[in-house]
């Protein structure tokens, strides 16, 4: 059996929209009670190892120990050996050292679109299974521990038909004189914020386009704002932008937890796999990735955007068990 | 003349200063509706509202930091708390913020704020409610300690504490709460701190004392007239600034003094009064400066205990003849 | 959030002025020239800067042991603070307080503090008055991560919950209680999740970035404002000194000083400046010989008042009363 790894961000479900909107605060501790049921389910159907992103708090560790003290742990735990900065670019790291680990078959993330888009950077083979404990969670779902440990066995057992069950993702490509810059998995919105800051994005007054890979009603952020004219899938070989402000209509959308604004969007572009989308600057601002402002621009800087099924592989979770159960995974 | 309620001099002092001064404030545990644990408050809250008679969580350190808070930033707030003995889980707000930020801050901060604590034995209250703490706010220079024994006193030393700059700490016995005193209407006025009251004249022995002991000096000084000995007894209404002038005219006529107070000897402020009269006024003394407080040891619960623990009349009148 | 270029260039002047008269401040304390105790702000400037930014000359302040940055950030005047700082006359506070007491109620500044957690409950206080007058103006309170272990944090935040006050509670988590790192004095990584337990909104930003501090206490500060009540944010920074000057910080990992040097708030600005056009090098240059002689002139300032007289140790314990003092 190969084994699991586990990137759980810390500074996930924390910002500053626990301020200016109504979304959920997850503490670390619950975090920990996630990783350790994450384990516990993997661990019961053979994973022997699992591998987990050093943080701040040693959530690995005290996941080892908390487990060690009622005698329950049955697998080791590996906290990842490197150096730390406390900072998105620990979960690049970390993603990087397992997509390249030959051990490692299934990553479980922690975390909202941010933290899923940092992993998104280094991965590009291994399969994720995605828990949200972010503020904006179109990308990951919630889901139990438990049935994400007892998934990611399955999918780290290499016994079952993947196909089945993996599902290779969008991605917004956002190219700099040629040069990819950033990605993002969702939406890419810009805006004439001058400042990155608290890094969410909250306020509609700054805000001009918004670039989806997807978009629907159901999805809180941004993205919601082309969802509420038009529901793009994961699935579709498409993408689209809008220009928020412009336009005649007016529509409703959930742009942030409990904050459903009125705004008006002009009708969808849809952007192809073929097509490119050039912003040209007419003054600075910034550029916020899957609800974070990222990058920072210069009046007549032009950007490019593209949108590629390049984006990581995630696991359906019911499918795989589902796979599993048919082929007598669950059998004693 | 009037019959008032100690407790009643107190609440009708905040009474006025509330009507007269929109930033006369009042909160602690339990004066709101409920009308205080002592029924202090009583009906302030139906007069003047939530927001000014306000019901604070149990927070000692909350309710006497709100105090010195506000009082810096231009109210003028009256804090509550339940007992004195609970001003213990509230002390760093006391004696490290309220009593130093003047000093601190080079005198450019008013704290115009009051802390109104009942204390005392004498209700079964036992060793965490029955304290008799004033020596340690007597003792932290930057307070105004006042300790009123009836309730015109009460009256007119609150208003005059209410409208002082400083931190005050007004000490109120429990035990005294319910009495009823005759007050003089036309004398219902502001009462200056640091001004004694020669509760009873006499000639031989000078009695110092405050709170609920006056009461019990008083009585012994009647017994000791019995024996020809004229007690004078002087009742210090506030602790500080002390009225050092009261207690030195008296000693020069007695060249006797007692010194009675509830708390435990040791430590006691009474001491300090006792160490002020033989530095300044020793030749003048004829016999030992004498104390009388309660035992050195925590509050008993029974009352048998607590009765005996506690000093009465009898003790003050066995140490007043002793020095005869 | 908007910001004009003017607000940003009062930001770093402030930023630059917190520096320099600390780094000065260090000197002086190792020449002999500050007494008693001295605990430095370096490394943190970005949280007091970018919070006072937001505020008015009617709103108040409480502070800290540390508390220069939060003076200067709210209008304290350089002379006046190094004059305290060498215990002489013209101090904030006619050498009577010091480093650990600085305070100008003219400016809302309710006094640095000594004692660990005290000034929470005097920040309700500030609340509470401001609530009682009725008026939209709002106070913060600066803390460290040590500090929310004493009762006064809980008593705090609870009561300013339950009446709604219009308090910030800024965190200035800087890893450290003295000596004790974070991780061994309190079992949380995040100061901010301990908001919901008073149902306020709690948020973590990073303490070392100006921008996300600004915005952030501007955020709290117009929801306090309005009467929507308290907010807690905690902003992840780090003390560059020790605890006080003359710390030996034995207590430190290896490399973690380092890192934290390359997160250094100020010339993450000056960056953004000089890429933005808010200022040339040049420019930045100059304000910098500027403030380096602004503190220069304090410390003259202060080398040349008087030692506080003898008689005025008597002053100032009570508005009305002053004691004898003694005879020699």
């Amino acid at each position: 059996m190969a084994s699991i790894g586990i990137i759980a961000n810390p500074a996930s479900g924390k910002d500053i929209r626990r301020l200016v909107s109504h979304a959920t605060v997850i503490d670390n501790n619950e975090k920990i009670n996630i990783v350790e049921r994450i384990v516990l389910g993997a661990q019961a159907l053979g994973v022997k190892k699992v591998f987990v992103m050093p943080d701040s708090y040693n959530m690995g560790y005290r996941v080892e120990d908390k487990l060690n003290s009622c005698n329950e742990l049955k697998c080791e735990i590996n906290v990842v050996n490197m150096q730390r900065f406390d900072g998105m670019e620990d979960t690049v790291k970390a993603a990087d050292y397992m997509e390249k680990s030959n051990e490692i078959k299934c990553i479980i993330t922690l975390g909202g679109d941010g933290t899923n888009r940092a992993v998104a950077k280094s991965i590009k083979n291994t399969p994720i299974i995605t828990i949200s404990t972010g503020t904006n969670n179109v990308y990951p779902t919630m889901l139990e521990g438990t049935i994400a440990g007892m998934a990611a066995a399955a999918v780290a057992s290499g016994r079952f038909d993947e196909s089945k069950y993996k599902i290779k993702d969008k991605r917004i490509e956002i190219y700099k004189d040629e040069e990819l810059i950033d990605i993002a998995l969702i939406d890419a919105v810009i805006s004439n914020d001058v400042f990155i800051g608290s890094k969410a994005i909250w306020n509609m007054d700054t805000i001009e386009k918004i670039i989806v890979t997807r978009s629907h009603p159901a999805s809180i952020g941004f993205s919601s704002l082309v969802g509420c004219k038009e529901i793009i899938y994961p699935e579709d070989d498409f993408g689209a932008y809008v220009d928020i402000n412009s336009g005649n209509e007016k529509i409703k959308a959930p742009i942030a937890a409990g904050v459903v604004e009125s705004i008006q969007v002009s009708e969808p572009v849809i952007l192809g796999f073929n097509d490119e989308y050039e912003f040209i600057a007419e003054d600075r601002g910034i550029i916020a990735l899957d609800g974070e402002r990222e990058v920072e621009f210069s009046k007549d800087q032009k950007l490019v955007f593209k949108i590629r099924r390049t984006g990581p592989f995630h696991v359906d979770v019911i499918k795989a068990l589902e796979v599993a159960q048919l082929n007598g995974f669950f059998k004693l | 003349m009037k019959k008032m309620t100690y407790a009643e001099g107190i609440r009708e002092a905040m009474r006025l200063k509330m009507q007269e001064d929109p930033d006369v404030i009042l909160f602690g545990e339990d004066v709101g509706k409920f009308g205080g644990c002592f029924g202090v408050s009583g009906d302030l809250w139906q007069e003047f509202g939530d927001e000014r008679v306000r019901d604070t969580p149990i927070s000692e350190g909350a309710i006497v930091g709100a105090a010195v808070g506000s009082a810096a930033c231009g109210i003028k707030p009256i804090a509550e708390l339940m007992f004195i003995d609970f001003m213990t889980v509230g002390m760093d707000q006391l004696v490290n913020q309220a009593a130093k930020m003047r000093y601190m801050f080079g005198g450019k901060i008013n704290l115009p704020m009051v802390l109104r604590v009942p204390a005392g034995a004498g209700i079964g209250g036992a060793a965490q409610h029955s304290q008799s703490l004033e020596a340690w706010t007597t003792h932290t220079p930057g307070l105004k300690v006042v300790y009123p024994s009836n309730a015109q006193d009460a009256y007119g030393l609150l208003l005059t504490s209410i409208d002082d700059q400083n931190p005050v700490v007004f000490i109120e016995n429990k035990v005294l709460y319910a009495m009823k005193n005759d007050v003089d209407e036309n004398e219902l006025k502001p009462i200056p701190l640091g001004k004694a009251r020669v509760a009873r004249e006499g000639t031989d022995v000078t009695i110092i004392t405050y709170g609920r002991q006056v009461y019990d000096s008083l009585q012994a000084a009647e017994e000791l007239a019995k024996d020809g000995i004229n007690a004078e007894v002087i009742d210090l209404r506030t602790l500080f600034p002390l009225d050092k002038e009261t207690i030195f005219n008296s000693v020069e006529k007695t060249h006797k003094v007692v010194l009675v107070s509830e708390e435990c000897k040791r430590g006691a402020y009474t001491g300090d009064i006792a160490a002020i009269i033989a530095e300044e006024r020793f030749y003048e003394c004829d016999a030992p400066i004498m104390r009388v407080g309660a035992l050195n040891t925590p509050i008993p619960f029974a009352t048998s205990l607590e009765g005996y623990m506690v000093p009465n009349s009898k003790d003050i009148e066995l140490a007043v003849k002793s020095l005869f | 959030m908007k910001i004009t270029n003017e607000q940003l260039k009062e930001m770093y002047f402030t930023m630059l002025k917190i520096r320099k008269f600390e780094l000065r401040a260090s000197e002086l304390f190792a020449e002999g020239k500050i007494p008693g105790f001295v605990h430095l702000y370096i490394g943190e400037e970005a949280v007091a800067t970018g919070a006072c930014a937001n505020l008015r000359e009617d709103d108040y302040i409480t502070s800290t042991h540390r508390g220069h940055g939060h003076i200067i950030a709210k209008g304290g005047e350089l002379n006046y603070m190094m004059a305290e700082l060498f215990g002489k006359e013209d101090g904030y506070c006619k050498g009577k307080g010091g480093s650990m007491h600085i305070a100008d109620a003219t400016r809302g500044i309710l006094g640095a503090n000594g004692i660990v957690g005290a000034g929470h409950n005097i920040a309700v206080g500030s609340g509470l008055a401001i609530q009682h007058k009725k008026t939209d103006q709002v106070c913060v309170c600066f803390f460290g991560d040590a500090s929310t272990n004493q009762s006064t944090f809980h008593e705090a935040l609870n009561l300013a919950s339950v009446w709604k006050l219009p308090v910030i509670f800024v965190c200035e988590n800087n890893g450290y209680g003295i000596s004790v790192s974070q991780a061994r004095h309190q079992a949380i990584t995040d100061v901010s999740v301990r908001a919901s337990a008073y149902n306020m909104p709690g948020i973590t930003i990073d303490g070392n970035d100006l921008f996300a501090v600004y915005e952030a206490v501007g955020e709290a500060a117009a929801r306090a404002r309005k009467g929507q009540g308290p907010t807690l944010i905690e902003c992840k920074t780090y003390r560059w000194r020790g605890h006080f000057e003359g710390d030996p910080v034995v207590y430190r990992p290896e490399g973690e000083l380092e890192a934290w040097l390359k997160k250094d708030p100020i010339p993450r600005v000056e960056k953004y400046f000089v890429n933005n056009g808010v200022m040339t090098e040049e420019e930045i240059k100059k304000l910098n010989d500027d403030v380096d002689k602004m503190v220069e002139e304090a410390i003259d300032f202060a080398d040349k008042s008087p030692v506080p007289s003898l008689e005025s140790a008597l002053k100032d314990v009570y508005s009305d009363i002053v004691e004898e003092g003694r005879v020699r």
